[in-house]
């Protein structure tokens, strides 16, 4: 698939940490609607092309455009803008900020972008729903199980009806059994809502729930798809 | 036993091998209780470095020496020459050996000769710099030698010994001495001052053992977690425990070394440093070996306690440790234990201040410990309760009530020691206040009519020389006025002692300083009514009789005594209080009515009104009086002077709880850091997200003032329920002193913001997105 049409691009990629080199020209795109792993053995480079991709971290060289915008021509204030309504994010660890209850965590991102609080919790709850967690409303993230944590991330990323999601290892810290069913409820709510979808994963029954995989190897990507009509 | 030595061992070989972010967590436990070690030690030295200045001021003191009344061999005259500059004191002396075999004061090798001085070496670095001219002025001697440590009461003490030919025995202020061996008993301290000083003690000490007790629970959730996986691999939850206790045990021990190591460097800085104007020399700077022995003995021993006692609240499984899940409520029951029986302790004591009775040092100590450490206890009681009320607002706010309310312990640990230390302080300031009175004199002087008064008493008091003085200090910079008065002695015959009054001279602007006169011309008498001891005056002034003036004492050198009339038209005055606050009787004359052939036999005092806006004109004035005769000191005037005993105890307040919230300052400071740390990812995570920095920066900010607030509330109220008490047994009545209390509070605040302001850039940091990495 071409860049054409896509909603994020990213070209000629480069990021080093010290010494070592994350990405070494990596390049990606996305349309709406896509879901996108990337995949790519530890250390490849992944989570950093994932970070760039979302504003997170900005490379040394190379360019990224979302709907048309530089981001890297962004202020800092204008890239946490990005990511509070355009953008969601599901970690390895829910990172859930332990003091909220369930429902307070879903609804910290609309919170964050000025809704009211009831109206944030009304809305929170009905995502909740959608990825059947809703019984797990006034619990806080320690006093449940790592599956439905996971969920209430994924109901986090989700309220605010972002464009992209970037999901890094979702299912990392789950059973098989759990990692399907997040995935198979992620990706669903994901579709259902129009929404793009970076995936990062090592794990190729993960990757199975995308429409497109990238390759990112010693910091360098490679589009399957593309090579395969190729 | 064999299996708490076993597993005590490993808790010490884990403190030690346990990587870089175990040896991180030992160090951080070591300097935190090194710190507080450090400040024990100092604070247990205190007391010897104190008793130590004041037998090194004795040793070298001519005021109690042995002293002979005629010149000879072995005797020394020795003259007070002390002088101030800005605001320093400047210990001098002058010095003539009369024979070979004089006593040489303490710190000198050799007597300087005429026009030569022996300095501290503080005044030697004071005379070489550019802003000492006007001191340079008042000692035209060539430095010799520099006095010994011996010599001084502390490093930095401002002194100098000069030697004089010219020197001659006045009284007390010339005294001829035989030796420097003073063993003068020094004055037992009266009971509220005692009590001031324990309370002190305890006061600032109790806040050190506070800190102590949070710095071994430094990085204690990550050892948690590292318990949760010795579970795993089969240890059973005792054996955790232990464990978790012998690394307190290694983190307090390397404390122990570390404390040693910050007092001695503590101990050798102490000689460059002046605080309050006090410097002690490091070789007085010993703790008792008692009470180091205790601290020794007490911090690891401390430290063990207070692990197992914390971990009594933690289940640490083999899956991760279940603190997170909602523990039970606090119980207040047993939280006001601590605090009553402080109240039972100090109760028994109320009044015993009145009739000098004395206080059972150990019961106060112990009294006001437990109301102190009852604050700890109650602390996090408070904030449970409170916070669990709190709801609402913005984001920033929501994230620290929620965290608040999940794990308060952990705040209220945080702000313990502040609050201990506010309501000792809020207590001591209260008993301060309220007993100052007993401890500040009213002077009787009034800086308003005259900033300074100098006593020509060395023996030059002919009018020439009078005359002379007056217009030197006339022509200092910045004087506005002097006025002069000269008083002598009248009897009604001329051997007389049993009926002596004295004679003012003045001109008629100097005798309206010491009478309130209707009128006033040269030429004209006073008879002073209602002056002080006003006996004899009804008796000897009778207008129109002859009296006798000067050496009415009939000393064997004076000259005789002089006739004179007191002339028919003296009138009546009412006295007045002079500047010096004293209300003169006898007879007041202006200089045309006044005896003549007096000479030497008057005493002159000259009164110096400043002109306020003019720079230094006080050291000025100093410096023309001691140009006309080192010997003579001008007096500052002040309308109060506090109890020497009582502002030293005052200063060590200071000094200490400057120390220890310096100390608490670091620990909040510290803890703060850590829990940052801790929460490294979730922070990158929630900026991922989109967070705003000001929003993490405010909830850090709420999460410490929320239960600061509570702590401040707390120790206030303890604070004045201890002021209270400590004023009804140190007999005084129950005033509070809204201003300091807002004062002390206001300190508390203030380190909070402090810590705040210091954490920001180390959060800015922690929310960077690298916080995300894990590779």
């Amino acid at each position: 698939m071409t860049p054409a049409g896509s909603l994020l691009i990213a070209s000629g990629l480069h990021k080093a940490y010290g010494p070592t080199t994350a990405l070494d020209g990596a390049d990606f795109s996305i349309h709406p609607g896509e879901v996108v792993a990337v995949m790519g053995p530890s250390g490849s480079g992944k989570s950093t092309l994932l970070h760039c991709l979302a504003g997170i971290v900005t490379p040394d060289t190379g360019t990224i455009t979302y709907d048309g915008r530089v981001l890297s021509a962004m202020s800092d204030r204008e890239r946490s803008a990005l990511r509070r309504t355009d953008f969601g994010f599901v970690f390895q660890f829910g990172q859930l900020v332990p003091e909220l209850t369930c429902v307070e965590n879903v609804a910290l991102p609309l919170r964050l972008a000025g809704v009211k609080r009831r109206e944030a919790e009304r809305a929170a709850l009905g995502w909740m729903e959608r990825l059947e967690v809703d019984g797990l409303r006034a619990k806080r993230p320690g006093e449940v199980s790592g599956g439905q944590g996971q969920r209430v991330a994924v109901a986090r990323s989700l309220v605010t009806r972002p464009r992209v999601l970037f999901a890094d290892e979702p299912t990392g810290a789950l059973d098989s059994l759990n990692g399907e069913r997040v995935m198979q409820l992620f990706t669903e709510a994901a579709r259902s809502a129009n929404a793009a979808v970076v995936l990062v994963t090592h794990e190729a029954r993960v990757a199975a729930y995308s429409d497109r995989e990238i390759v990112v190897r010693d910091g360098k990507s490679r589009d399957m798809m593309q090579e395969l009509s190729a | 036993m064999n299996a708490w030595i076993q597993d005590l061992r490993m808790g010490v070989r884990f403190a030690f091998g346990g990587g870089r972010e175990g040896w991180t967590r030992t160090l951080l436990t070591g300097v935190g209780v090194g710190l507080g070690v450090a400040l024990l030690l100092v604070t247990t030295a205190i007391p010897s470095a104190l008793a130590a200045r004041d037998a090194r001021a004795d040793a070298r003191s001519e005021h109690t020496a042995p002293q002979a009344a005629q010149p000879g061999r072995d005797t020394l005259l020795i003259g007070e020459a002390d002088t101030r500059f800005h605001g320093a004191d400047v210990h001098g002396r002058l010095l003539k050996p009369e024979g070979p075999d004089a006593p040489v004061p303490p710190g000198l090798t050799a007597f300087p000769g005429p026009g030569e001085m022996a300095v501290s070496p503080a005044l030697k670095e004071l005379l070489a710099s550019s802003e000492s001219e006007l001191l340079r002025e008042r000692l035209p001697y060539r430095q010799i030698a520099v006095i010994g440590d011996e010599g001084l009461i502390g490093p930095a003490e401002l002194a100098y010994y000069a030697g004089s030919d010219t020197l001659k025995q006045i009284g007390g202020k010339v005294p001829r001495v035989t030796g420097f061996d003073n063993s003068a008993e020094p004055e037992p301290l009266d009971p509220v001052l005692t009590l001031l000083i324990v309370l002190v003690f305890t006061a600032l000490l109790t806040p050190v053992a506070v800190f102590i007790a949070a710095a071994v629970r430094f990085g204690g959730e990550r050892r948690d977690r590292r318990l949760a996986a010795l579970r795993l691999v089969g240890a059973d939850s005792r054996m955790t425990r232990r464990i978790a206790a012998g690394e307190a045990l290694a983190g307090s021990l390397v404390g122990l070394v570390l404390g040693t190591g910050f007092f001695l460097v503590a101990r050798q800085a102490a000689g460059a440093v002046d605080l309050f104007r006090i410097s002690v020399f490091p070789a007085d700077l010993n703790p008792s070996p008692a009470l180091a022995a205790l601290v020794a003995l007490a911090v690891p021993a401390a430290a063990v306690a207070v692990t197992l006692f914390t971990l009594r609240g933690v289940v640490i499984e083999p899956l991760g440790v279940v603190r997170t899940a909602k523990s039970a409520r606090r119980r207040v029951w047993w939280r006001l234990l601590p605090p009553l029986a402080g109240l039972a302790l100090l109760y028994p004591m109320t009044g015993r201040g009145n009739d000098g009775g004395e206080f059972n040092q150990w019961q106060v100590s112990a009294g006001v410990v437990l109301l102190l450490v009852g604050v700890t206890g109650l602390l996090p009681w408070l904030v449970e309760r409170a916070v669990a009320r709190l709801g609402g607002g913005p984001v920033s706010w929501q994230l620290a009530v929620r965290r608040l309310q999940l794990s308060s312990g952990t705040a209220a640990r945080l702000v313990n020691g502040i609050a201990v230390a506010v309501a000792g302080a809020i207590a001591l300031q209260m008993l301060f206040a309220g007993v100052e009175g007993d401890y500040t004199k009213q002077t009787g002087q009034d800086p308003s009519r005259a900033s300074l008064s100098v006593r020509a008493n060395t023996g030059a008091g002919s009018p020439e020389e009078v005359a002379a003085l007056t217009r030197r200090i006339g022509g200092a910079e910045g004087v506005a006025e002097v006025i002069q008065l000269t008083t002598t002695g009248l009897s009604p015959a001329p051997d007389s002692l049993e009926e002596t009054t004295s004679l003012t001279i003045g001109s008629c602007a100097a005798l309206r300083q010491v009478a309130q006169l209707d009128s006033c011309a040269d030429g004209d008498a006073f008879i002073l009514r209602g002056g002080f001891d006003d006996t004899n005056t009804d008796a000897v002034a009778k207008p129109g009789g002859t009296l006798y003036s000067g050496n009415v004492y009939g000393t064997e050198d004076g000259p005789p005594p002089v006739a004179w009339t007191l002339p028919a038209s003296a009138k009546d005055a009412v006295s007045r209080e002079d500047p010096d606050g004293t209300k003169r009787n006898g007879i007041a004359v202006t200089p045309s009515a006044a005896p003549k052939g007096l000479g030497d036999e008057q005493l002159a005092t000259l009164y110096v009104r400043l002109d306020g806006s003019a720079p230094d004109a006080l050291e000025h004035v100093r410096t023309a009086v001691r140009q006309a005769d080192p010997l003579l000191s001008p007096l500052a005037l002040q309308a109060t002077k506090e109890s020497e005993r009582f502002a030293s105890i005052r200063t060590g307040l200071y000094v200490g709880a400057a120390c220890v919230l310096l100390l608490i300052g670091a620990s909040l400071l510290v803890s703060q850091l850590e829990q940052l740390r801790e929460r490294k990812k979730l922070l990158s995570a929630l900026v991922a997200f989109g967070t705003r920095r000001s929003t993490l920066s405010l909830s850090v900010l709420w999460q410490t003032a929320v239960p600061m607030a509570l702590g401040l509330a707390l120790s206030t109220a303890v604070g004045l329920a201890l002021g209270a008490m400590l004023l009804r047994m140190a007999y005084a009545p129950v005033v509070i002193d809204w201003v300091s209390v807002a004062s002390m509070a206001g300190i508390g605040i203030a380190v909070v913001l402090a810590v705040t302001a210091l954490s920001l850039p180390p959060l800015l940091r922690l929310m960077r997105p690298e916080g995300l990495r894990t590779e």
